[in-house]
C-alpha cells in the first residue's frame, strides 16, 4: 500500500506536470495567436502607436481576400503532390536501405552511413546551382517532379538514420522465425519488422512531409510557371516591392499550417500504439 | 555455388541502390559543383571563367569580418542545438506521460515544425519589435510593464532572439525523435525496476537514456547540420546586421554570392563550413558508433 | 497498396511535366519581372494575355518575381545556362561585363528607343553603347506630418541645421514621438548616404566618374546622420527599421518625418492609415536640395538569337512602349514614366505626379553603370552600420575606399 506521503508527492508531481504542459502550450501558441489576429487587422492598426491584442474591426475579408488574389488552391494541391512523393519516395527509398544497415554485414557500411551524412551538410541555398543545372540535363525544370525527387533527396539522411535506429531497438528473432518458416528476407520485413516499427516509420514520414511542404529556395528557383509553384512559393506574391502585406502573408500561412496539423493528428495513434509486446532487445 | 555467393556478397548493396542512386544525383553533384566553384574564378554573374587555385580561400579567412562570423555560427549552433535537445528531451517525458488531453498537446508541440521557418521568423521578429511589437502590448495589457520595452537594444541582444527562435522551431523535432524512441520501450521494463526500488533519477538513466540513445544519436547529429546551415530565421529578422553582428557563415555567403557577386568565395565559405561540419559530425559518430558496436 | 501509390505518384509526376508549351512553330520569348508591388503580377498576366493573342506565332511566357529573391532566382539561372530573354531589374552592369547582353539598338526599335528619355538612357552607357532601357522610375522626397510639426511649432526644414532644431522641438513637445526617419538597413542604406552626401555637395563619385567614397563633405554628412541617430532624435534602429517599416511608423504618427518615394500617398492610403500630411524638398547642407532618383531597366540576354526572333523581342517592346499600354504600366503602382510620352499622360491624368515628372527629370542617380557598385552598395550600409555601432565615420569611409578603388 502506498503511503500517504508518497501520493502527495505524486499529486504535487502531476500538478507540476500540467503547469509544464500548460506553460508550453502557452509560449508555442502565442505567435499563432498573433498571426491569427493580425491577419484580421488593417495595416494601419498592426503599425498602431497603442497596440491592440484583438483587432478594433475584424476584417474577416482578408481571410476570402487571399483566394481572390492568389490562385491559393492551385499551390495547395502542389504542395500536395510535392510533399506526398517526396514522402513516399524518400521513405521506399530509406527503409531497404535502412534494413541493410541494421541487419546485413558488409563491407563500406561507415562509408555509406557517412556519406548520408555528408549530403547534408551543405545548406540548400549553396546547391541551388548544381541542382538547377542537373534539371536542366534532365529538362526538368519547371516540373513538380523535379520538387519531389529533390526533396526526397534531402530527407534521406534522417529517414535512413532514424529507421536503421528503430529497425536496431528491435530484436530480429522474430524474424529469423519467420525465415525459418519459409519466408524469404523481404517477406520478413514486410511482415514482421515493418509493424513493429510502425512509430519510427510514422516519426520519418512525418519528418520528410513536413521539410517538403515547407521547403522554398529550390522550388522558388526551379519553378517559373506559376500554376506550378507550391504555397510557400506562391504566398510571397505577398511580400512586394512596395510593402509586405503582413495580413495577407500571415492568413495564408494559417491556412498552409493546417493540412500539416492535419495530418499529423490522424497519424498520431500510430506513434504510440504501433508497438507489439516483447519486440525490444533488451 | 560461385554464383550465389556472389549475389549474396552484392544483396545488400541491393537494398541501398535505390537510396544511393537518389542522393548521388540530386545532392552529390550539386557539391561538386561547389567544390568546383570554389577553387575557380567566377565573374559577378556567376560565369566560371577559370581555375584560381586557393584564392578564394585566401580571401574569405584574410577578411576581417569571417572571424566574427565563424564565432557567431558556433555560438548559434551550441546554443541553439545545446537549450533544444534538452527542452526537446523533457517536453518529450513529459508528453509521455498519460493525462487528459494528451492527444492535444502533441498536436500544439508540432506547430511551431508545420509552419514554414520564414513564416515562423517573420512572426517573431513581428513580436519583439520595440515600436509596433505584440510582446509589448501583451505585457503592458497584462500589467507587467508599464511602457514599451526596447526589446532588441544591441547586436547581441537580436542574437539573443534568434537563437531562440531557432530553439523554439527546432524542439519539435527534437521531441518527436526522443517520443518516437520511447514508444518503443517496453512498459515493463519501468514497471519491473520500479519493483526494484529503483528512482526517477535511475529509471531515467538505466533505462530511459539507454534505450533512446540511439534516437538522440540522429537528431543531434543532424540538428547541428541543420542548425549550422539553417539560413531563414537569421535573414529575416536581421539579415546578419548591423555589420555582421549577427551573421552565421550561410547568411554571410548569401551576402557574398546574391548581393555581392562573389560566387567564388561563397562557395569557399561553404566548403569551409562543411569542413568543420565534417570534424564535428566524425568526432560525433566515431563516438556514438563504438558505443553501439560495444553495447552490441 | 504500394502498387497503387506509386501509380499515383507515376501519373502526378507525368502531367507536372507536361509544361504549357505551344505550337511547334511558336517564337518563344521568356520574360522575368520584378514585382514592383500587389498588382504587378495581374498587371503581367493581362499583358501576356493580350500580346500572345494580337501576336500570332510568338508566345511570351512572362514569370514575375518578387523583389527578396529576383537576384537569387536570375543569377541561378544564367549560372545554369538559361538566362531568361528579357529581364526587368534595376542592375545592370554585372550582366554586361561579362557580355551576357545585347546593346539596347539591337532588341529596341528606332521608334520606340527615341521615346526614351536621353538622360535615362546614359544610365545604362558602358563604353558609349546603351545596355538596358528604363522602364519605371521614382524620386524621393521629404514627407512631414503637418499636424506634429504645427503642435510642435516649427516650420517645414529646408536646412540641416533647421532639421536639428525642428526635430529637437519636436522631441521636446512629445518624446515618444520619432522626429526623424533613418533606414540604414541592407534593404536600402545606399539610399540615407545619398540622401545626406548629394546634399552636402558630397556622393559617391565625382565629376569624372572616379569613386570618391571618403571625401571630406561625405564624411560631414555622414556624422550628421549619425549624430542624429545618437542624439536620439530619429527612430531607434535605423539599421533594423527598413523604409516600409518608417512609411508605417509615419502613417500612424510615429515618425514625425521621412525621406519616401512619390509613392508614399498610395502607400499610406492602401494601409488605411489616416495622417495629415506635406511634402517638401529633402533638407540640403549647401543651398541646393537634390533629390534622390531611382530608376530600373529590361535588358536583352545574348542568347544565340535568329533574326526572327530578334525581331520578335522587337515587337515585345514596341507593344510594351506603346503609349497607353505604357502609362498603364507607370501607373498601376504609381510610379514615374521613363518616357516623354508617358510623362505626358501621367502628367494629365495625375496633377500631383506632373510636379514629379520634373523632380524626378533633374535628380541624381545611383552610378549603376559602374562595375564596382553592387561592393559599393553594400560597402556603404556596412559603413553606416559600423558607424552606428560607435566607429569613426572617418575610418569606416576610409577603408571602404581602400577597399573599393584602392
Amino acid at each position: 500500500m502506498p503511503s500517504k506521503k508518497k501520493t502527495s508527492s505524486a499529486k504535487i508531481l502531476r500538478v507540476l506536470l500540467y503547469l509544464a504542459i500548460i506553460v508550453m502550450v502557452l509560449v508555442t501558441l502565442y505567435p499563432y495567436f498573433v498571426m491569427f489576429t493580425s491577419a484580421l487587422k488593417s495595416r494601419a492598426e498592426i503599425y498602431a502607436k497603442q497596440g491592440t491584442l484583438l483587432p478594433i474591426e475584424w476584417q474577416w475579408s482578408n481571410y476570402v481576400e487571399i483566394w481572390k488574389l492568389a490562385p491559393l488552391g492551385r499551390y495547395f494541391v502542389n504542395s500536395i503532390v510535392v510533399a506526398g512523393g517526396a514522402t513516399v519516395i524518400a521513405i521506399l527509398c530509406g527503409i531497404p536501405a535502412a534494413y541493410a544497415l541494421s541487419r546485413m554485414k558488409f563491407k563500406g557500411k561507415k562509408f555509406f552511413l557517412g556519406l548520408v551524412i555528408v549530403s547534408q551538410m551543405f545548406a540548400p541555398v549553396v546547391l541551388l546551382v548544381g541542382i538547377y543545372k542537373i534539371m536542366s540535363m534532365f529538362h526538368l525544370t519547371d516540373t513538380l517532379i523535379a520538387l519531389v525527387f529533390v526533396n526526397a533527396a534531402f530527407n534521406q539522411a534522417f529517414a535512413i538514420w532514424l529507421l536503421r535506429g528503430t529497425f536496431q531497438s528491435i530484436s530480429n528473432e522474430m524474424e529469423q522465425a519467420a525465415t525459418i518458416d519459409g519466408c524469404n528476407q523481404v517477406q520478413a520485413m514486410i511482415r514482421i519488422l515493418i509493424p513493429v516499427a510502425a512509430p519510427g516509420i510514422v516519426t520519418a514520414l512525418i519528418f520528410v512531409f513536413i521539410n517538403a511542404w515547407n521547403e522554398y529556395t529550390v522550388a522558388l528557383t526551379l519553378i517559373s510557371s506559376d500554376i506550378l509553384k507550391p504555397l510557400t512559393v506562391g504566398i510571397t506574391v505577398f511580400n512586394g516591392y512596395n510593402m509586405i502585406e503582413w495580413q495577407y502573408l500571415f492568413a495564408s500561412s494559417l491556412f498552409a499550417t493546417i493540412p500539416v496539423v492535419i495530418l499529423f493528428i490522424c497519424i498520431e495513434k500510430h506513434l504510440v500504439g504501433g508497438l507489439t509486446s516483447g519486440g525490444v532487445k533488451g | 555455388m560461385k554464383n550465389r555467393k556472389v549475389t549474396r556478397s552484392l544483396t545488400p548493396y541491393l537494398w541501398l541502390l535505390p537510396s544511393i542512386l537518389l542522393m548521388t544525383v540530386f545532392i552529390l553533384f550539386p557539391i561538386f559543383e561547389v567544390f568546383r566553384t570554389s577553387v575557380s574564378k567566377v565573374s559577378k554573374a556567376g560565369i566560371i571563367k577559370g581555375f584560381a587555385g586557393l584564392d578564394n580561400f585566401s580571401k574569405v579567412v584574410g577578411s576581417a569580418t569571417f572571424g566574427m562570423v565563424l564565432k557567431n555560427t558556433l555560438v548559434w549552433t551550441i546554443v541553439v542545438v545545446g537549450l533544444s535537445t534538452l527542452i526537446g528531451f523533457v517536453l518529450a517525458l513529459l508528453l509521455n506521460n498519460k493525462f487528459p488531453g494528451r492527444k492535444a498537446a502533441r498536436a500544439v508541440v508540432v506547430f511551431p515544425w508545420a509552419t514554414s521557418l520564414i513564416i515562423q521568423a517573420g512572426v517573431w521578429k513581428f513580436i519583439i519589435d520595440g515600436d509596433f511589437g505584440t510582446l509589448n502590448t501583451l505585457l503592458m495589457k497584462l500589467g507587467i510593464i508599464s511602457a514599451p520595452m526596447n526589446w532588441t537594444p544591441s547586436p547581441a541582444a537580436y542574437f539573443a532572439w534568434e537563437c531562440w527562435v531557432g530553439i523554439f522551431v527546432t524542439i519539435p523535432f527534437v521531441t518527436f525523435c526522443v517520443l518516437a524512441g520511447l514508444q518503443s520501450i517496453d512498459e515493463a521494463f519501468y514497471e519491473s525496476a520500479t519493483v526494484d526500488g529503483a528512482g526517477f533519477w535511475q529509471k531515467l538513466f538505466h533505462i530511459t537514456l539507454p534505450l533512446v540513445r540511439s534516437s538522440l544519436t540522429v537528431s543531434t547529429v543532424l540538428n547541428i547540420i541543420y542548425v549550422f546551415n539553417s539560413f531563414p530565421i537569421i535573414w529575416t529578422i536581421t539579415k546578419g546586421d548591423p555589420a555582421n553582428r549577427t551573421d552565421t557563415l550561410v547568411t554571410y555567403l548569401y551576402k557574398q554570392a546574391f548581393y555581392k557577386g562573389r560566387t567564388g568565395e561563397a562557395a569557399a565559405i561553404s566548403v569551409i563550413g562543411f569542413l568543420i561540419l565534417c570534424v564535428c559530425a566524425s568526432i560525433y559518430m566515431v563516438i556514438s558508433l563504438r558505443k553501439e558496436e560495444q553495447d552490441a | 497498396m504500394n502498387k497503387k501509390v506509386m501509380a499515383m505518384i507515376a501519373a502526378s509526376a507525368m502531367a507536372a511535366s507536361f509544361s504549357m508549351v505551344g505550337s511547334a512553330e511558336d517564337i518563344e520569348i521568356n520574360v522575368i519581372a520584378a514585382e514592383y508591388g500587389q498588382n504587378t503580377a495581374d498587371w503581367w498576366k493581362t499583358f501576356q494575355e493580350d500580346f500572345n493573342n494580337d501576336n500570332p506565332g510568338i508566345k511570351l511566357n512572362a514569370e514575375v518575381v518578387s523583389w527578396n529573391d529576383i537576384y537569387t532566382v536570375v543569377n541561378t539561372r544564367i549560372q545554369g545556362n538559361n538566362a531568361p530573354d528579357v529581364l526587368n531589374i534595376d542592375v545592370f552592369a554585372d550582366y554586361q561585363a561579362d557580355d551576357l547582353l545585347l546593346p539596347a539598338k539591337d532588341y529596341v526599335s528606332e521608334e520606340t528607343y527615341a521615346k526614351m528619355y536621353p538622360s535615362f538612357l546614359a544610365q545604362s552607357e558602358v563604353d558609349g553603347e546603351v545596355w538596358a532601357v528604363p522602364d519605371l522610375a521614382s524620386a524621393r522626397a521629404m514627407y512631414y506630418n503637418k499636424d506634429i510639426l504645427e503642435a510642435a511649432g516649427v516650420d517645414v526644414p529646408t536646412t540641416w541645421d533647421e532639421l536639428r532644431a525642428a526635430c529637437e522641438a519636436i522631441k521636446e513637445y512629445d518624446d515618444t514621438i520619432y522626429p526623424w526617419g533613418i533606414d540604414m538597413t541592407t534593404d536600402e542604406g545606399q539610399a540615407a548616404f545619398a540622401y545626406y552626401t548629394w546634399n552636402n555637395g558630397g556622393g559617391f563619385v565625382d565629376e569624372n566618374g572616379e569613386w570618391t567614397l571618403n571625401s571630406a563633405a561625405n564624411v560631414e554628412a555622414l556624422e550628421f546622420a549619425i549624430g542624429l541617430v545618437n542624439d536620439g532624435l530619429t527612430n531607434s534602429d535605423p539599421a533594423n527599421d527598413t523604409r516600409y517599416d518608417l512609411q508605417d511608423m509615419f502613417g500612424t504618427g510615429q515618425v514625425a518625418m521621412v525621406i519616401a518615394p512619390n509613392s508614399l500617398p498610395t502607400y499610406i492610403a492602401d494601409g488605411g492609415h489616416e495622417v495629415n500630411f506635406g511634402v517638401a524638398s529633402i533638407p540640403c547642407n549647401n543651398g541646393e536640395s537634390v533629390s534622390a532618383g531611382v530608376m530600373d531597366r529590361f535588358m536583352c540576354f545574348d542568347n544565340g538569337y535568329s533574326d526572327e526572333k530578334l525581331e520578335a523581342i522587337k515587337t515585345f517592346f514596341d507593344y510594351f512602349y506603346d503609349d497607353d499600354r505604357y502609362s498603364d504600366w507607370v501607373l498601376m503602382e504609381g510610379f514615374l514614366p521613363a518616357t516623354e510620352a508617358g510623362g505626358e499622360a501621367v502628367a494629365a491624368a495625375d496633377e500631383s505626379m506632373a510636379a514629379w515628372v520634373d523632380i524626378v527629370g533633374s535628380s541624381k542617380f545611383y552610378p549603376t553603370a559602374k562595375a564596382e557598385w553592387a561592393d559599393v552598395k553594400q560597402g556603404v550600409i556596412e559603413a553606416e552600420q559600423r558607424a552606428l555601432l560607435g566607429e569613426d565615420v572617418q575610418t569606416v569611409l576610409d577603408e571602404l575606399q581602400e577597399d573599393i578603388a584602392g
